[in-house]
């Protein structure tokens, strides 16, 4: 009953969720076409200095049809979506966002490392899903624009996004347990989330850290899997994670 | 003497600089209901939360059933026997009446459906509605449901008819009451109406800025709490001596002493007879005032 | 007889159980119990007046012990067909009629209804109770 109380806690935030990524996967199939004319004036514009740059690489990228995908959707939409998603998920934690709720839990004759471990393990099975299914969308619609892509392709990506990325929801997770509230730890979270990836982007500099890994890029540009930072991510990920169930067996509530 | 059903030693809890418990001792036996009465920040909370290993405390030991109740693993084991309803009626608001029925259901397998269709039916609940809508008798409804259809040995309750109506209050009381069918089920609930807690406990242990003043048997105290009045012709003798035990609070009030004593009032009236008192009342005195006075509010 | 006990008090001052045994003997003065009745089970009687089934109890093994009543194990809780209930309810009479006569003296003495509740409660407190046993 646990994992059933855990899904009823996230179950919105999930189906909406993928609700939202459905649909945008398949916008980024179906706007190809119209993507793939913009881009061929796109390269013929001269912009200066590290716009000019980023905006030329960009077209540059997305002038094939697994460049294109790979730029919308595994370094942009999806990314972008599924990190929101993580932080929801993981903020709320134990609490779910009222200690009402939580001083139920805690009088069942259950450990509270297994009331915890049940809410991040449904919590990250759902991550897994936002990550993957949309993105099975891809290869699935992609005939119908005349394109193809591959599954295996698809693969290494989601596998890429939901491992890398679930630091973020870590991070949120191990946050409520320390603090009692919904806000604080979905704002801490979004602003390292966003440190990490966008200043990284916006900077321009050759390491933009966990969106490199996330998107992986090294996979997409020269076959190479981003096994460190993958093993990275998951390392400081699980620790956290560890944190959290710790947090939450020795604080008083 | 059997082992008593709880028990806490020198029981001690601060947060921050709040003490919140100072050194609680108190016991209560199988088979009792007994009430937890005191002021709002004397402790009750914060007391009923260690012994079901929501909080552990700073110092001292607190145990259920024998057992160390800030023991993790020992807390899990003591909470398959124990029944909690806290003061806000924690519940999930997100669920349904039916799926926390079958929430609770799945962790208690002696779960008693006889009683559960008995509760469904006092209290009004139906299975298809979300808890987040009930109304606040229906709530404590099902979190007392939720309690007692667990065969639990153990009931503890914060503030049980706190913001009832007296109907539902009542129906809550008596839901309690036959809880106790036997000498295996304990009743252990704090609360500040008095009245409830003169209608059904028998025993009632009294917390005082984290210290236990009173714990007794209910018809004890009745039996030997007395207010005792003595009147003079002239001025009342300055605050006797009494070499009698009980005398609890000596107040002078012009010509008349009043003596408030927690047992033995005839020895006192032999000793004070000599002063030449005009006139003594041997007064009861009521749950209420006893309360008072062991709070240090001035009666 | 389940449906005429009624509600004790519990802020009276007086302990329930004590109200419970007044009850049960004035049923039986009045003839409301008659001699081998049956009186209500311990925990239905608790939850009709919703008191502790404890309380209950230790009236009816007080009312044992005075002989009013006889507790048959597994059966339930009796009228005694002793004669000594009998002789109980006869000495209440009696007393009654004593009460009666000194509340109308001190009444003429000009004593109010307080005064005199306070002359006997005074008294009673000076007393050590019949055969009360700890519980």
């Amino acid at each position: 009953m646990l994992w059933y109380k855990a899904w009823l806690e996230t179950r919105w935030r999930f189906l909406i969720g993928l609700a939202v990524l459905l649909v945008f996967a398949c916008g980024a199939v179906f706007d190809y076409p119209a993507i793939a004319r913009l881009n061929a004036s796109v390269s013929a514009i001269d912009a200066p200095g590290n716009l000019g740059r980023l905006i030329r690489e960009a077209a540059e990228t997305q002038r094939t049809y697994r460049g294109f995908i790979w730029f919308q959707w595994y370094r942009q939409n999806l990314v972008q979506m599924w990190t929101i998603l993580a932080v929801l998920l993981g903020s709320g934690g134990l609490l779910a966002a009222s200690s009402r709720a939580a001083l139920f839990a805690l009088s069942m004759p259950a450990s509270r490392t297994r009331v915890a471990g049940v809410r991040a393990a449904t919590a990250l099975m759902e991550l897994l899903v936002l990550a993957l299914v949309p993105s099975l969308l891809i290869p699935l619609l992609s005939p119908a624009v005349g394109q193809h892509y591959g599954l295996g392709d698809t693969a290494v990506h989601s596998a890429s996004l939901f491992l890398a990325g679930s630091v973020f929801f870590s991070l949120a997770f191990l946050l409520s347990a320390v603090f009692d509230d919904f806000w604080r730890p979905m704002l801490i979270t979004c602003a390292v989330a966003l440190s990490q990836t966008l200043v990284g982007a916006l900077v321009g500099l050759p390491f933009s850290g966990m969106l490199r890994v996330m998107s992986a890029e090294s996979y997409f540009r020269s076959g190479q899997v981003p096994w460190v930072g993958l093993g990275l991510a998951l390392t400081v990920g699980l620790l956290m994670l560890y944190a959290a169930v710790a947090v939450v067996e020795r604080r008083d509530f | 003497m059997p082992e008593p059903i709880i028990e806490t030693v020198a029981l001690r809890k601060t947060y921050g600089d709040v003490d919140a418990l100072r050194g609680l001792t108190l016991q209560v036996q199988a088979g009792s209901i007994c009430g937890f009465l005191g002021r709002n920040g004397a402790g009750k909370t914060t007391t009923l939360k260690i012994l079901l290993g929501m909080m552990r405390p700073t110092s001292g030991e607190a145990r259920v059933f024998g057992r160390r109740a800030d023991d993790s693993t020992a807390s899990v084991e003591i909470r398959r026997d124990v029944a909690f309803v806290g003061e806000d009626k924690p519940l999930f608001d997100y669920m349904t009446v039916s799926e926390m029925v079958r929430f609770t259901a799945a962790f208690y397998p002696r779960w008693r459906r006889d009683l559960e269709r008995h509760y469904l039916g006092i209290f009004g609940l139906s299975p298809a509605v979300k808890v987040k809508t009930l109304s606040r008798g229906m709530r404590t409804g099902l979190a007392v449901l939720l309690a007692l259809c667990r065969d639990a040995r153990l009931l503890i309750l914060d503030e049980p008819t706190s913001g009832l109506d007296p109907a539902v209050s009542e129906q809550v009381l008596q839901a309690l009451v036959s809880h106790v069918a036997s000498a295996e089920m304990t009743v252990f609930f704090s609360s500040h109406h008095i009245a409830e807690v003169e209608q059904i406990a028998d025993r009632v242990v009294m917390i005082d800025r984290g210290r236990a003043t009173v714990a007794a048997a209910l018809d004890d105290l009745r039996e030997q709490y007395r207010r005792i009045r003595f009147v003079f012709d002239d001025d009342a003798p300055a605050a006797p001596v009494f070499r009698a035990e009980g005398v609890e609070r000596v107040s002078r009030d012009g010509r008349v002493l009043t003596v408030l004593a927690s047992g033995g009032a005839e020895r006192i009236v032999e000793e004070a007879r000599p002063l030449g008192p005009v006139s003594i009342d041997v007064i009861p005195v009521s749950l209420k005032e006893i309360f008072l006075e062991s709070s240090g509010v001035e009666g | 007889m389940d449906t005429s006990f009624l509600r004790p008090n519990p802020s009276s001052g007086v302990p329930i159980y004590l109200q419970l045994i007044e009850q049960v003997k004035h049923a039986i003065e009045t003839g409301a119990l008659r001699a081998g009745e049956q009186l209500p089970g311990i925990r239905p009687l608790a939850e009709r007046l919703v008191i502790n089934p404890n309380t209950v109890a230790k009236a009816y093994r007080e009312l044992e012990h005075e002989g009013v009543i006889e507790l048959r194990h597994g059966a339930g809780a009796f009228v005694s067909a002793d004669r000594r209930p009998r002789q109980l309810t006869n000495t209440m009479r009696a007393g009654q009629a004593i009460v009666a006569a000194t509340v109308e003296r001190l009444r003429a003495r000009g004593l109010g209804e307080d005064e005199i509740r306070r002359l006997f409660e005074a008294q009673l407190a000076g007393l050590p109770r019949k055969g009360e046993r700890s519980a």
